[in-house]
């Protein structure tokens, strides 16, 4: 499904990622860990198409990444992200977050969704009006509202308290079993566990 | 939708936006109809009481003008004319007030001034105009050395001329040692006044003879004021566009996050271009609107505050408030629109983490 060859990244000057290759197959949950400073947000960012690498090749179902005319319809139609501090937009509502996130189609998903996450009654409310574990859920409720193919997640509990982080990695599980891919960054060892894929980066390089 | 959800719950943001914008364009409003507003009292006092205006030559402001006022009793002979008066315009202390405007002018022009009371002034005697009025509850006024007896109390639709005095032109002569400033002649025949205005050059060698129309457009006063005039909104239209423009790029820059975010979930770059634009005018507009309503109403206060004695008044013209409008939403979006454009292009996650530093 993913297949990364020779991606390397540099920062200016400072290089972060070496000639990286590997494969990630369809269905799978992949755990990308790593100490602080290895190179797996880097890496995740590439994967998800959210940066681009300075040299490699990605290829998303066969498809080369740089010869994608559309990369923001791409992302919306097959890519669902949850990032560590959620990145819920302050403005919007939690029901109006995950609706700029939707496609048309899947608007009527999302109230679904949001009671499958115990947070329907929410909906209506700012993310500065519900807690942390709240608003974690509500961006786990955005990335899933398009069905997507894979879901990247970056850190996804690094700012929940254990209940929190179970629940978490238990709605990312719930979506593997649907057939989507998780991609998971993290150096929280519990997610070991839940996972059927491990890459493992210290100093951008594949242990 | 999401332009107004993003002013209404940013109020901070948004009265920032909002109250600079108002203010700069309230600045180039202020200034620019104050300069027109002076503009217009003098040509519309000049325009409307004669076709062809005669000076001394050579002299840059009417202020400094001698023209012999026997002149009057000629041009009276000459066809086509249909009347003529003589004006001194000179400025002086009124008992305590530091400066006033003193029109001293021929009997047939006194119907121009509208007694509000008393009567029009004979030798020795001043009427007030209606602002001045309110400052002197005497019977007479000291104006130089000598003191002369309030007749009556007048009202014109020229600002300044209401915080003046009008006398006779002889004693105005006396005071201001000089026969008169200016001479005015109206016509009954528009296609005669070229023919005119030659026969009255050939009566004297040291006048100017032109017609209003033309004195109005080459007057030298009023090209100072309007080049000052320009020169300085010009400078605070700059500098508060300047202001919107770098309000506009900062707002914008501490929203990339918020833009990584979007480009992040899939959203075009013209999708955040096309909710910023909306945001920036539905801001500019508002604040524009704003800005115009409130300069009006100061517009409209100038003339009854007594301390201005009704010499500073404003004429907002359609072309500059049309012209204001469309420099304004030009500028804001080119301040919004911009740093939009870049941050678009910049891949999503240094947009996030940018926003995040």
């Amino acid at each position: 499904m993913i297949k990364a060859s020779n991606i390397s990244h540099f920062y200016g000057a400072e290089q972060v990622l070496y000639n990286l290759s590997f494969e990630i197959k369809e269905g799978g949950f992949v755990f990308l860990s790593g100490e602080s400073g290895s190179g797996k947000s880097t890496l995740l960012s590439i994967l998800s198409t959210l940066l681009k690498p300075s040299s490699g090749e990605l290829l998303i179902d066969e498809v080369s990444i740089d010869k994608i005319k559309n990369i923001d319809s791409f992302r919306q139609n097959r890519i669902g992200f949850v990032f560590q501090f959620h990145y819920l937009i302050n403005y919007l509502s939690v029901y109006e977050n995950i609706a700029l996130a939707a496609l048309e189609e899947k608007k009527q998903n999302i109230n679904k969704i949001l009671e499958e996450l115990g947070i329907l009654e929410f909906s209506s409310r700012y993310p500065n009006e519900i807690s942390g574990g709240q608003r974690q859920r509500v961006a786990v409720a955005r990335a899933l509202v398009n069905e997507p193919k894979i879901i990247f997640a970056d850190e996804p509990t690094g700012s929940l308290d254990s209940k929190n982080s179970t629940i978490v990695y238990e709605l990312l599980r719930e979506a593997v079993k649907n057939g989507t891919t998780v991609v998971v960054a993290s150096h929280d060892m519990q997610i070991e566990s839940y996972a059927t894929q491990i890459i493992r980066l210290k100093d951008g390089q594949i242990l | 939708m999401i332009a107004l959800k993003a002013l209404s719950k940013n109020p901070f943001k948004s009265l920032l936006i909002f109250s600079s914008i108002t203010i700069a364009v309230m600045a180039i409003f202020l200034i620019s109809s104050v300069s027109q507003g002076v503009i217009g009292m003098y040509s519309k006092m000049i325009k409307t009481d004669g076709d062809i205006i005669i000076t001394q030559k050579g002299i840059s402001d009417t202020f400094f003008s001698n023209v012999d006022i026997s002149l009057l009793e000629k041009i009276d002979k000459l066809e086509h004319v249909t009347s003529s008066y003589a004006m001194i315009v000179g400025a002086s202390p009124i008992g305590h007030i530091p400066i006033a405007g003193i029109y001293g002018t021929t009997a047939n022009h006194f119907s121009h001034y509208k007694l509000s009371s008393g009567k029009y002034p004979k030798e020795g005697e001043v009427i007030l105009g209606a602002n001045l009025a309110k400052q002197f509850a005497t019977v007479g006024v000291n104006i130089g050395n000598k003191r002369f007896r309030i007749s009556g109390v007048y009202s014109s639709d020229i600002g300044f001329e209401e915080g003046g005095v009008v006398m006779n032109i002889e004693d105005a002569g006396v005071l201001f040692n000089r026969s008169a400033s200016f001479i005015l002649v109206s016509s009954d025949s528009p296609n005669k006044i070229d023919n005119i205005v030659k026969k009255i050059s050939g009566m004297d060698s040291a006048i100017e003879v032109k017609t209003t129309k033309n004195f109005v457009k080459e007057y030298n006063q009023f090209k100072i004021i309007e080049n000052s005039s320009f020169v300085i909104s010009t400078l605070a239209f700059a500098m508060g566009l300047m202001g919107i423009a770098s309000v506009m790029s900062m707002i914008v820059n501490s929203r990339k996050e918020e833009f990584g975010i979007m480009r992040a979930l899939g959203k075009s770059r013209f999708f955040i271009i096309k909710n910023l634009f909306f945001e920036t005018l539905i801001m500019s507009l508002s604040a524009y609107l704003f800005a115009l309503v409130l300069s009006l109403g100061i517009l409209a206060m100038l003339p009854h505050i007594e301390m201005l004695q009704g010499y500073v008044n404003g004429t907002l013209s359609l072309s500059t408030a049309l012209y204001v409008l469309a420099s304004t939403l030009f500028m804001a979006l080119l301040g919004s629109l911009i740093p939009a454009w870049i941050a678009s292009k910049t891949d999503p996650i240094l947009l996030i983490n940018q926003g995040c530093a």
